[in-house]
């Protein structure tokens, strides 16, 4: 029975999804209904998830485990969920036909991703990873209208499928050099073969499936094109929430090679500084708002790669904290856009104009945001980049801390451009007022609030992480 | 944080120091849009700061001198300490701040009053009494530095608080760049004495200066470093031109900043680590030379304008010029003692101006003598007491305190000082009367069409009580600060043993300095001391028949019937273009700014700014625009070449682990 009590968390969302199937079956759809349901079952989920967050243990023979570092991460996936959840009252984006299985799909994703942190064998993270990778591409498609959407379906199914490829390929051979695909024996195989270039080979490949989900370059290609084809829903889940377990996965995976391979974190720095500087750059150009996001999340993802191939505690600390300020952050900025955009129409940067006179929270609420994504003090974004740069600047990586700022400003550019829209810019034309209910009101200051409190005292939270990173190895 | 409250001592030096930081701040964010509430809580809290120096001044009158610190910052081995210095000389002057600044606050009630600016008047009146009274018993150089610094802060504020007015912005201008100027000698001259004596501390450098015995030329270099400051605070020469445009502040503001108490401030500083500079006798005569100078161009200008304002702005530099003598040859006593009566008398002379200023809406002193000047009776025998101080008659306090500058001034070895500083006593007498005759026996009597006629400053009660309250406002400040300039050179022998007990070391002074070095006690002893009592009659005959010379000479020219009023320089009109235009130094000033500043470096640096550096970032962002646009070409929506890069670079990876 202790055994389900771990399993907690997940059994939930599992019954959460069984109760949105039985939805989609029904003839006519109640989307105001399903919404509703939606909202108390992922904030019962929140809620569970929270309260298992202190469990340890094993599960289905070894292959399952529970422990601070997984646990972390699903609350932090849980949050995201109620999030999207929460903003997906005015879903303009999807037909009100397949509501049922939106909300069916964010659940067994959900679901996937919490059983994708926990897993440790290589199998299961495998099928943890196809399973949410699948609930993706069907959400994906799903938005109404043009046929384009579908192509996006469809390019990011044919790249997924392609990283997912590499990644079966990269366990293969760590299951031929390693003789196991048990990740806790790997950890203790690996490093005494890591001088072969099957086991190295053979790692990096299986990182691929990861680098894919949180798009570091060169696994980038999808993200534009999805954050612009999907509904604003879906991008905001795939920013933030699938973000999530990427990091994780990444940090578990890294860690498997002991830090024994120079050349692996050579690898890592390229791919880390290329991400930041290609996202970065790119974003400059652009005038579609969730485009630029996409772009802006490819450099965080190579920031977030800095924390992590530090390959010490400290590091993962960083980049733990980091990638929960990033939820933060990207979900204020996101959740404007959806608030803005409520017709589920792809925003422009020149449509936020005159936002602040609008909706002056709403504004704030972005600029906090903004400024979060681009490391202004005192917010958390600031904070987590000094961590993952002190982290850096720890094992002796000065010029990779040198080119990570560098890409800091050059990234503060894009995003002022969209502050300046928000709060300089008159608008060209008449634009719809803004509806703002309690409960948006209400995210709003929590999220500024969480915000300015992660990036001002950041103690406790750093203190939690540390202790999950501990809880690693 | 507990000691303040234990210390009673503590507690008012920190409650009356601090408290008018937070009235600014209190009138700036919250009662801006209440100008009555504004200026009760400002004048409220000045009030406290008085009676806390008052008391301050009277608990510690014969104790010792105080010191508190606590440690600020470590950088390095260097200990940076924050505290306060209580000794006479901070006691003293601070009590001074503390009483005139109520008193011009009091006074700004009236001549404020209905001013746009009201709130803003006082949070900047606050401003300046917080930073005055934290510079004065500062316990080290830098903390002096920096409410220096603050004080010049509030300075510029008050100067310019006309904004609207073209010329007043300029002159804040004026006075702060030309303050800068002095204190980067200021800031310098603390870095050097900082590398080589290693403390800042005031204590230590009275001390230890005199005892160690740093290498003379640090010494030297850094006093006159330090000097600069002094320069520019004390507007001495060459940089005395700010003072004089300072007056485009309103008239409180002059009389409590721009003459009893921020210029003063450089004396003060001089004096303040007097024992310092005596280690230093080429800085000493570097001082006396300056002072001099200052002295004598300062008066000669004050001896042709007709503005009143000008005249006493003038007649400040001029006085500073004779502290900054007497400090320079050694009279520690004589310098601060005649800063103390010049804070009187000249607040006094400033507030009374203010009032005719208030009452005719002209700075003319001829328009207000023929518009009846002379009818409001309270500030027109005030400004006359003053005015006598400022001659230095007896019994008024200026001229206790000129005595002992000139008997200081006469010890001196070169006698050339002491003529110097007696001609400039004739000058004083001289210009101060003129202005006095000219309001008080105008030429061709005065015109009955003023509608002020009928009510002069004793025949208050016709007019409406709004009135009667600003009046009143305005007078009764004067009228203390007459009483003062009449009783407060009779306090000389109390305040000469009060001040001269922090300055003790005489022997060692001397054994130090050689023979050249004056000692402090000393000469106080010899020169102030005894000079005007039982010294020598003959330099008491000077002095007071130089004051007495100066005035006969401004009744000849302005007072007696048929007197041509036009003065004996407007015969040689050269002299007094040269006089009327400060001796050509603005013009000198403007051509060097043109010809070195504009012309020369500031358009070098503006070209390097536009083309170095402003377009090196436009050519940063065009580069990284532009890599934008060209790395968005990796971006294309074909899939095939997407997943192709993909597996590139996947295998480019595992090409570099197996090679």
């Amino acid at each position: 029975m202790t055994d389900f009590m771990l399993f907690l968390p997940e059994l939930f969302f599992i019954l959460g999804a069984l109760l949105f199937f039985i939805f989609s079956l029904r003839k006519t759809p109640n989307p105001a209904g399903y919404h509703r349901w939606a909202v108390v079952l992922a904030a019962a989920g929140l809620l569970v998830t929270v309260a298992s967050s202190h469990q340890e243990g094993m599960l289905f023979f070894n292959c399952y485990r529970v422990d601070l570092f997984s646990q972390v991460f699903k609350v932090l996936m849980a949050l995201g969920t109620i999030w999207v959840i929460f903003s997906s009252g005015e879903l303009k984006g999807i037909d009100t036909r397949q509501h049922a299985e939106y909300y069916f799909l964010i659940f067994v994703c959900t679901l996937a991703m919490m059983m994708l942190v926990s897993s440790v064998e290589l199998l299961t993270i495998y099928v943890s990873i196809e399973l949410s990778s699948y609930s993706l591409y069907l959400l994906v498609p799903m938005r109404r209208g043009e046929e384009r959407y579908f192509e996006c379906g469809i390019k990011y199914f044919m790249i997924g499928v392609t990283a997912s490829g590499l990644m079966l390929f990269g366990i293969s051979l760590l299951f031929g050099v390693g003789h196991t695909t048990y990740v806790p024996q790997l950890i203790k195989v690996l490093p005494t073969v890591i001088s072969q270039p099957a086991a190295i080979v053979g790692l990096v490949l299986a990182l691929a499936g990861f680098f894919f989900k949180l798009a570091v370059f060169p696994f980038h290609i999808w993200a534009p094109d999805v954050y612009q084809g999907a509904c604003n829903q879906v991008t905001t889940y795939i920013a933030t929430v699938s973000k999530m377990a990427a990091a994780a996965m990444i940090i578990r995976f890294a860690g498997i090679s002991g830090g024994a391979s120079p050349a692996m974190i050579k690898l890592l720095i390229v791919l880390s500084i290329a991400s930041m500087t290609f996202g970065n750059l790119v974003a400059l150009i652009q005038k579609d708002i969730k485009r630029l996001l996409a772009y802006s999340s490819i450099a965080h993802a190579g920031y977030i790669l800095i924390g992590i191939l530090t390959l010490n505690s400290q590091g993962y600390a960083a980049a733990m904290y980091y990638a929960a300020a990033y939820l933060i952050m990207n979900y204020s900025v996101f959740m404007v856009i959806m608030k803005v955009a409520d017709d589920g129409h792809n925003l422009q940067i020149k449509e936020l104009a005159g936002l602040h006179k609008r909706s002056p929270l709403l504004a704030m609420t972005l600029m906090l945001g903004l400024f979060g994504l681009a490391g202004i003090p005192p917010t958390a974004g600031f904070t987590g980049k000094f961590l993952v740069f002190a982290a850096a600047l720890g094992k002796g990586y000065l010029y990779l801390v040198i080119i990570g700022m560098v890409n800091a400003t050059i990234s503060l550019y894009y995003y002022l451009i969209v502050f300046k829209a928000a709060y300089l810019l008159k608008p060209v034309k008449e634009y719809p007022p803004v509806r703002v209910d309690f409960w948006t009101q209400f995210m709003s200051f929590a999220l500024v609030i969480m915000s300015i409190y992660l990036g001002v005292f950041p103690d406790r939270f750093l203190s939690l992480t540390e202790a999950a990173a501990r809880s690693l190895f | 944080m507990g000691a303040i409250f234990r210390d009673p001592v503590l507690f008012a030096t920190v409650l009356g120091a601090n408290l008018p930081f937070f009235t600014m701040a209190v009138i700036l964010i919250f009662t801006r849009h209440n100008p009555r509430l504004s200026s009760q809580l400002s004048v409220g809290s000045i009030a406290v700061s008085a009676v806390c120096a008052i008391s301050l001044l009277a608990k510690l009158f014969f104790a010792p001198a105080l010191q508190y610190q606590t440690l600020w910052f470590v950088s390095g081995k260097l200990n940076i300490v924050f505290g306060y210095y209580l000794d006479p000389l901070s006691l003293l002057m601070l009590t001074i701040v503390g009483i005139i600044a109520c008193l011009v606050q009091i006074y700004s009630l009236g001549y404020m009053a209905g001013d746009p600016g009201y709130s803003r008047y006082y949070a900047f009146q606050s401003l300046f009494a917080w930073a005055m009274m934290n510079m004065v018993i500062a316990g080290s150089m830098l903390q002096l530095f920096i409410f220096w610094e603050m004080v010049g802060l509030a300075s510029y504020f008050l100067i310019g608080f006309y904004y609207e007015k073209w010329s007043a912005s300029q002159a804040g201008k004026k006075a702060f760049v030309m303050n800068r100027v002095g204190d980067v000698g200021f800031f310098l001259g603390l870095i050097l004495l900082l590398l080589g004596f290693g403390n800042l501390g005031i204590p230590e450098l009275n001390h230890a200066a005199s005892t160690h015995g740093l290498s003379q030329g640090l010494l030297t270099a850094s006093a006159l470093l330090i000097f600069c400051g002094v320069i520019g605070k004390s507007a001495q020469f060459p940089l005395l031109t700010w003072l004089p445009d300072a007056m485009e502040g309103p008239t409180p503001v002059s009389a409590l900043l721009h003459s009893a108490t921020m210029v003063a401030a450089g004396v003060y500083m001089f004096s303040r680590i007097f024992p310092f500079f005596s280690g230093s006798h080429d800085a000493m005569q570097f001082a006396l030379v300056i002072g001099t100078v200052t002295m004598l161009l300062s008066s000669s200008m004050a001896m042709v304008t007709y503005d009143l304002k000008q005249v006493w702005a003038y007649s400040t530099v001029s006085q500073l010029g004779y502290m900054v003598m007497a400090l320079a040859s050694g009279g520690y006593f004589a310098g601060v003692f005649h800063l103390t009566t010049h804070a009187g008398f000249k607040a006094l002379l400033f507030l009374c101006s203010g009032i005719f200023i208030h009452e005719f809406h002209t700075n003319d002193m001829r328009i207000i003598g023929k518009q009846g000047g002379r009818k409001l009776k309270i500030p027109m025998v005030c400004i006359t007491v003053g005015a006598l101080a400022l001659a230095g008659v007896f019994p008024f306090s200026g001229f206790f305190s000129k005595e002992a500058i000139l008997s200081v001034l006469a010890a001196q070895p070169n006698k050339i000082w002491f003529a110097a500083g007696l001609f400039g006593a004739v000058l004083t007498a001289y210009y101060s009367f003129r202005l006095i005759f000219h309001i008080l026996l105008p030429m061709g009597g005065i015109e009955e069409k003023h509608h002020h006629d009928d009510h002069g400053g004793s025949s208050h009660e016709h007019e409406e009580e709004h009135h009667g309250y600003i009046f009143w406002a305005m007078a009764i400040p004067v009228m203390i600060l007459a009483g003062v300039s009449l009783v407060l050179g009779f306090a000389e022998h109390p305040l000469e043993h009060f001040i001269m007990r922090s300055v003790n070391v005489p022997g060692e002074l001397a054994a130090h300095g050689g023979a050249a070095l004056q000692t402090v006690a000393h000469v106080a002893a010899e020169g102030a001391g005894h000079a005007h009592e039982s010294g020598s009659p003959m330099l008491l005959i000077l002095g007071v028949s130089a004051g007495l010379l100066g005035i006969f000479v401004a009744w000849l020219e302005y007072g007696r019937k048929g007197a041509s009023r036009k003065g004996f320089l407007s015969h040689v009109p050269a002299i007094w273009k040269l006089f009327d235009l400060r001796w050509f130094m603005d013009v000198f000033y403007r051509k060097g700014l043109d010809t070195f500043m504009y012309a020369g470096l500031t358009s070098l640096f503006t070209l390097n700014d536009r083309r170095i550096i402003d377009g090196g970032i436009d050519g940063i962002c065009i580069f990284t625009e532009g890599s934008g646009r060209l790395f968005s070409f990796l971006q294309s929506g074909m899939l095939q070449f997407n997943l192709l890069l993909m597996v590139l670079c996947a295998g480019a990876a595992v090409l570099y682990f197996v090679i």
